[in-house]
């Protein structure tokens, strides 16, 4: 075995460990010779130098020693080659490194032993085995100097090289003093050179990331902190938290509070929330965490603790309360100039289309009118002003919309008028009080949703939903009380209100109750809670589901007693657990159902691989006919990988599969899977799958399909999403119930006339707003039965999509929190996790004045450097400060 | 392959008869609309657009890079179990072949080759045959409208006309004999010397394209490309020939002057087929041998072919550094003579890495002689040091030329070793051929 300095690094390696022991013998010095010859005068010079060096370093005489050694490190240190080859004076030494290794070995311990072992552990850089860490071993035993000056490479190895040694040290239960030593060396060097996210992956490896906070200053907590929170999506649980613990921890070291906000909401802690608040002392930043706590649509209390002056917390707590969303929205509308009230012909646009669709106006006019105060409602949404229900009745109630629709229809009209003045407090409950006096139980019940949509979202001290709700819960009609329930859902949904729960759980125990109330009840206190596992409301909606007749839970609406339940642990993942086992005790007709709806909302948004590949194992099977809980599983895809991109991309693929493979009940959930997956963000490629399976011969995937389209283009005002339904519309002119779904689908492109969101996460993609995936899940549940639920007399659970609605916005507003308008630059973002460098976070940006809308994807930032945004993230509402450095540039 | 058809599951002819209204339905019956009419949808890079995975970002090599390719194949790893289990349960061949076969009597055989000249709405074109006239056709709902473009070649019904398919190989065959199918023998142990020279283009070329994330770490750009330059014989395409005899990607070589064409705008036009190629194929080599012969610096032309060679040129640089970013394209050029190409060419950002292949010094001389001499039967005599020490000035090339003649002499007398005259004589005559006729020594 020849140790040819011109073998490659690497190859052999173990097979010249065993020659390496022994001096080298002739035999190969000779080779070694005949190679010479083509080396360059220095390098020869170089190569007898070291040689010389490395006699001298087995000289007894230790002041020769020291001066081989000194001169060895010399050499070694200065070397600098291209990034490809092994630096020429490491190349020469590697013949020789068997020879000091064995001359080390018989060394006294002296100070030159250590010399010694520092030099052995650079030449196991190149040398040493594949798993024998000699690298490690030398640097231990050496004088353990300033690591970097061995150079990046040097370090990086060495790194490597402990995370294996850490692993094999922990199952033999070794100490682990000496590593941690230079663990922390290590760490320090690579956070001061740019390096921060291989010394995060190192102390990953040690798992010892508390390290880090020491040793993150002004200048790279930044990218530190980015990749921890971007890693954390990928880490299995328990490690996932403790990243985002330490990232938490560094934003509040380096006073980051917006950012540490995010986290908290994250883990959603709120102790962490508190923190925040009491460790910034600055008024204006705690006005920005209020306009993020209000974004996120969690309830937050406000102490003396987080805001003592009592005029600033009541100020902060309006905040949290989105009392001023409806302000800031209108703001919006008015300067993008889209106050004007549009109608649903505005939205069909039938003079589009070649005659005849207008002629196919024959068909079931209810429906129609029914579609188009849906339409209505969602096109409007928010502006208070609309074509159909605010207009002035002008000469009796003929000329009211509201009787254009037939009995439960007139409930979603009553409540669509709730929808249009949405987030609008008073005027909304003024202008459905006219319809809570209204002989029609339809109508009251309308209106009680209706006083739930305004509510939405909005929190006031007066409760005033809650006390104009609760005296219907108890009426006697089965419609007024499924109205006031689903009203009290939206308006308190994740407020864990203790008297809803008392009001509500009475009826869910009521023998007498039609199952449609029941159902309702489930979801309602499913919403309210949604997330907190509380165990009463658990147990009071399992009771109630075995309370069910078998005839019963056939029935599509005893779907909304499961989902009720998994609400409850949205997120939560093992949680569930306990409740998952009392549901294996349930009718076989539920059970199964249940299992997948408590598994899919328990693990929504985790990203957790091991629940994708279970769910898409039941979506393997192939049932008998009658099983349905195919589709919650193919929804529960969706919900569990939604949770980063990576895994958007990837279940859009398996769902493709699913289409490819699947039976018909799940054909018909994978269009909603992939509606909820890029939900308002209209990617082409979904786009281009819904619009081949909305023509697809089983109406109900058509129909799944058409709303799915409505789904991803929701509030984006999609060009080629509306020419497609426009064009769907015209196919379908005959058949009422998809044209129903068209024009659905229609008015959720248009939602908000564009101005809306569906998206349940905000913040750039980090933070899960939990009520308004639950709104979502909820309708999406409701369209895997279209017939009996949507298009049966259930129409109005498309207004639990309103927990989900947020205006997709960017409004700057100055310390007075009045709007200002100032240059932004808008363009699509960029993941800069780990690059080098300060690169640009956005690309193909504009310049737009705020307020601006903000597309899915979208990143803003200031184009002004006069102020400060107090956010790190421009979405929704940000304060900006004046920038006391700025100066006018002339 | 060759034929697009549409990825759907559904055919829309077999929706099922429902009812009274069905025959007025089937009337208005259409084909999901094709996403967009037009320019062809630009042929995603490596295989199946389809099973294309998603990007994953930090190039660095870092753990969230390890967890988010390990989420990746996780999915994978599900999607394979998934379909395994489909296959086993319920197989897809049989189903497949039916309908491959019942698209196969649709489509009729023979098939018409024709040409695609207008698209009129989402399923009627205007086409043409070589024969003569144009005609309106529909277009059958499993042609991939995606992939129709004006102007492409199609399949037509033999009867009645209407489009069955389409024919998507369409490079211009020009640049397709210009891949390397083949590797050249010439690797990196065959070149005396240039050390410097390898590692540069090493780095320049073939770096980037195996470990793009030692430039992004740093934060710079890779180079685009580098040029060769050095006396004749020097060793330019030699190391060329050793990169694509090493390389992986995909080598495309190209002469200067085959970039010149006959007709007007033929000679862009490749140039652009070529990139265009190299696009598709990439990560990919470019190597344009004698740049020289379009290169050349700009002045006023008088002759029609040297505005078109000019031209060439100018469409050269577009594709170097122009408007469409290139990705995994690097581009070699080889010249003799880089004083007389245009500074555009040259200018930093297009073709900014210069490599100098100057005479070899003694040292590289050795290398060379033992090169070329290594497969020859020496008798003892041979010094080969006299020639390697010798003060005339060698290229690699000339080195070849002496140990090919000094065999070829002792060939002629029929020798079976090549002895230290034959060497000697050869020199000379080499020298004195390279030397145009003038005598070694005549002028000492």
């Amino acid at each position: 075995m020849a140790p040819d300095p011109n073998t490659p690094s690497g190859s052999g390696a173990a097979s010249r460990e065993e020659s390496t022991v022994k001096v080298p013998a002739k035999d190969p010095k000779k080779k070694d010779e005949k190679k010479d010859e083509d080396l360059s005068e220095e390098d020869l010079q170089l190569k007898q130098q070291l040689e010389l060096y490395v006699e001298r370093v087995q000289d007894p005489e230790p002041g020769i020693q020291k001066t081989a050694l000194e001169s060895m490190r010399q050499e070694i240190r200065t070397a600098t080659s291209s990034m490809t080859s092994v630096p020429k004076p490491l190349k020469f030494l590697r013949p020789h490194y068997g020879t000091l290794k064995a001359y080390y070995e018989t060394m006294s311990d002296t100070e030159l032993k250590k010399y010694l072992a520092d030099i052995l552990s650079v030449l196991a850089l190149t040398m040493s085995a594949e798993g024998e860490r000699e690298s490690l071993k030398y640097r231990l035993l050496g004088t353990g100097g300033d690591i970097g000056s061995w150079g990046h490479e040097y370090v990086r190895n060495l790194a490597g090289e402990i995370g294996k040694e850490y692993v094999k040290r922990q199952s033999d239960e070794a100490p682990i003093d000496d590593l941690m030593e230079l663990v922390q060396q290590i760490v320090a060097f690579h956070m001061k050179h740019n390096a921060e996210p291989e010394a995060v992956d190192l102390l990953m490896e040690v798992e010892d990331l508390d390290l880090l906070i020491e040793h993150v200053d002004k200048a790279n907590f930044k990218r530190t902190c980015l990749y921890l929170t971007s890693s954390a999506r990928y880490l299995p649980g328990p490690d996932d938290m403790l990243v985002l613990d330490i990232a938490y921890m560094i934003y509040l070291k380096c006073e980051e509070y917006a950012n540490a906000l995010q986290i908290a909401l994250y883990l959603d802690n709120l102790q962490y929330v508190k923190q925040v608040f009491t460790s910034c002392h600055d008024v204006l930043k705690k006005k920005q965490f209020a306009y993020i706590i209000a974004r996120h649509g969690i309830t937050f209390e406000l102490d003396d603790e987080m805001a003592a002056d009592d005029t600033d917390r009541e100020l902060l707590q309006d905040i949290v309360n989105n009392s001023k969303l409806s302000e800031g929205y209108l703001t919006l509308a008015r300067d993008i100039e889209v106050m004007e009230p549009k109608s649903p012909e505005d939205i069909y646009k039938a003079h589009l289309l070649d005659g005849r669709a207008s002629a196919g106006a024959s068909v079931d006019s209810a429906r129609q009118n029914l579609a188009a105060t849906f339409v209505n409602a969602f096109v409007n949404a928010g502006f208070g002003q609309d074509k159909l229900m605010t207009v002035p009745t002008d000469g009796g109630s003929s000329g009211n919309w509201l009787f254009k629709n037939k009995e439960h229809g007139k409930a979603s009209a009553a409540a669509s008028l709730g929808m249009i003045l949405l987030w609008d407090l008073d005027s909304g409950l003024a202008q459905l009080d006219k319809y809570l006096h209204s002989n029609d139980p339809h109508v009251i019940a309308g209106a009680l949703l209706g006083v739930g949509i305004v509510n939405c979202g909005i929190k006031n001290d007066c409760d005033p939903a809650l006390a104009l709700l609760s005296e219907y819960l108890d009426r006697e009609d089965a419609s007024i009380r499924i109205g006031a329930v689903m009203g009290l859902a939206l308006a308190y949904a994740g407020t864990q209100n203790e008297q809803i729960r008392s009001k509500l759980t009475p009826i869910l125990n009521d023998a007498k109750a039609p199952l449609d109330l029941i159902a309702f009840t489930a979801i309602s206190l499913g919403l309210v809670y949604v997330g907190s596992c509380n165990e009463e409301v658990a147990q009071a909606i399992l009771f109630a589901l075995m309370d069910r007749s078998e005839a019963e839970l056939q029935d599509p609406l005893t779907r909304f007693l499961p989902l009720g339940l998994g609400l409850l642990y949205l997120g939560k993942q093992e949680s569930v657990d306990a409740t998952a086992e009392v549901s294996k005790t349930f009718n076989d007709k539920i059970r199964k159902y249940c299992d997948m709806t408590l598994a899919s909302c328990a693990y929504a948004g985790t990203g957790n691989v091991l629940k994708v590949q279970n769910l898409l194992g039941h979506c393997a099977q192939h049932l008998e006919k009658g099983e349905t809980h195919q589709g919650p599983a193919v929804l529960g895809i969706a919900m569990v990988a939604m949770a980063e991109e990576l895994g958007v991309e990837m279940a859009i693929r398996s769902l493709e599969h699913l289409l490819q493979y699947g039976e018909q009940n799940i054909r018909r959930a994978v269009p909603l899977a992939l509606g909820l997956l890029c939900i308002s963000n209209p990617k082409v490629n979904v786009m281009d799958t819904l619009s081949r399976l909305s023509h697809d011969t089983d109406s109900e995937v058509a129909m799944a399909a058409v709303i799915s389209l409505g789904l991803i283009g929701a509030g984006t005002n999609n060009a080629r999403i509306a020419g497609m339904l426009r064009n769907l519309s015209s196919y379908y002119y005959k058949d009422a119930s998809l044209l129903f779904c068209v024009r659905i689908a229609q008015g959720l492109v248009h939602l908000g006339k564009g101005l809306l969101t569906l998206n349940p996460y905000h913040s750039e993609r980090f933070l899960l707003s939990p009520t308004a995936l639950a709104g979502l899940v909820t309708m999406l549940h409701a369209c895997l039965d279209m017939k009996a639920i949507i298009l049966g007399k259930y129409h109005y659970v498309l207004y639990f999509l309103v927990l989900a609605m947020q205006p997709r916005m960017l409004l700057t507003v100055d310390e007075n929190l009045k709007p200002i308008s100032v240059p932004v630059r808008v363009g699509q973002a960029v993941d800069v996790v780990g690059q080098a460098g300060r690169p640009k976070t956005i690309t193909g940006f504009q310049t737009h004045s705020t307020p601006v809308l903000l597309a899915a994807g979208d990143r803003a930032e200031l184009a002004t450097e006069k102020y400060i945004p107090l956010s790190p993230i421009l979405e929704g509402f940000v304060i900006l400060k004046e920038n006391p450095d700025y100066r006018e540039d002339h | 392959m060759g034929q697009g058809q549409s990825g759907g599951l559904n055919r829309p002819g077999d929706r099922k008869p429902d009812g009274g209204d069905n025959k007025e339905k089937k009337k208005f019956e259409r084909a999901a609309p094709p996403s967009r009419v037009g320019r062809k949808q630009r042929k995603q890079k490596g295989p199946e657009a389809a099973a294309r995975l998603p990007p994953v970002t930090p190039l660095t090599k870092c753990k969230l890079r390890l967890l988010k390719l390990e989420r990746i194949k996780d999915y994978l790893l599900m999607e394979e179990e998934f379909v395994a289990n489909q296959e086993r349960l319920k197989p897809q061949e049989e189903k497949a072949e039916e309908d491959q076969s019942r698209v196969d009597d649709i489509r009729g055989s023979p098939m018409n080759v024709g040409n695609l000249e207008e698209l009129v709405d989402e399923n009627h074109a205007i086409v043409s045959s070589s024969v003569g006239p144009e005609y309106y056709v529909g277009i059958l709902s499993f042609v991939d409208k995606d992939q129709l473009e004006p102007g492409c070649s199609i399949l037509m019904h033999n009867k009645v006309l209407s489009v069955v398919g389409l024919l998507q190989d369409e490079v211009d065959p020009m640049v397709s004999v210009m891949k390397v199918e083949k590797a050249p023998l010439e690797s990196y142990a065959d070149i005396g010397g240039l050390d410097a020279q390898i590692q540069e283009i090493k780095e320049a070329v073939e770096l980037p394209l195996t470990h793009p994330e030692l430039y992004e770490d740093i934060g710079i750009k890779p180079p685009k490309g580098v040029i060769l330059y050095g006396e004749p014989g020097t060793g330019k395409t030699l190391l060329a020939k050793a990169v694509a005899n090493s390389t992986s990607a995909t080598f495309l070589r190209v002469v200067g002057s085959e970039l010149i064409q006959k007709y007007l705008g033929d000679g862009p036009k490749l140039v652009r087929e070529l990139f265009r190629v190299a696009d598709d194929l990439s990560p990919s080599i470019v190597f344009i041998d004698e740049i020289d012969a379009v290169g050349t610096k700009r002045y006023d032309a008088h002759s029609g072919g040297e505005r078109e060679i000019q031209r060439t040129m100018l469409e050269l640089l577009n594709q170097l550094d122009g408007f469409d970013s290139r990705g995994d394209v690097k581009v070699i050029l080889a010249t003799n003579r880089i004083e007389s190409l245009d500074p555009a060419l040259l200018r930093p950002g297009r073709i900014d890495r210069k490599i100098e292949f100057p005479l070899p010094d003694i040292k590289t001389r050795r290398r060379i002689f033992q090169i070329h001499t290594s497969r020859m039967t020496l008798a003892e005599d041979v010094n080969l040091e006299e020639f390697v020490m010798t003060k005339d000035e060698f290229s690699g090339a000339d080195i070849k030329a002496i140990c090919t003649e000094a065999g070829l002499l002792a060939l002629r007398e029929r020798r079976m070793k090549v002895t230290h005259a034959d060497f000697k004589k050869a020199k000379e005559k080499v020298m004195f051929k390279k030397k145009e006729g003038v005598p070694e020594g005549l002028y000492l």
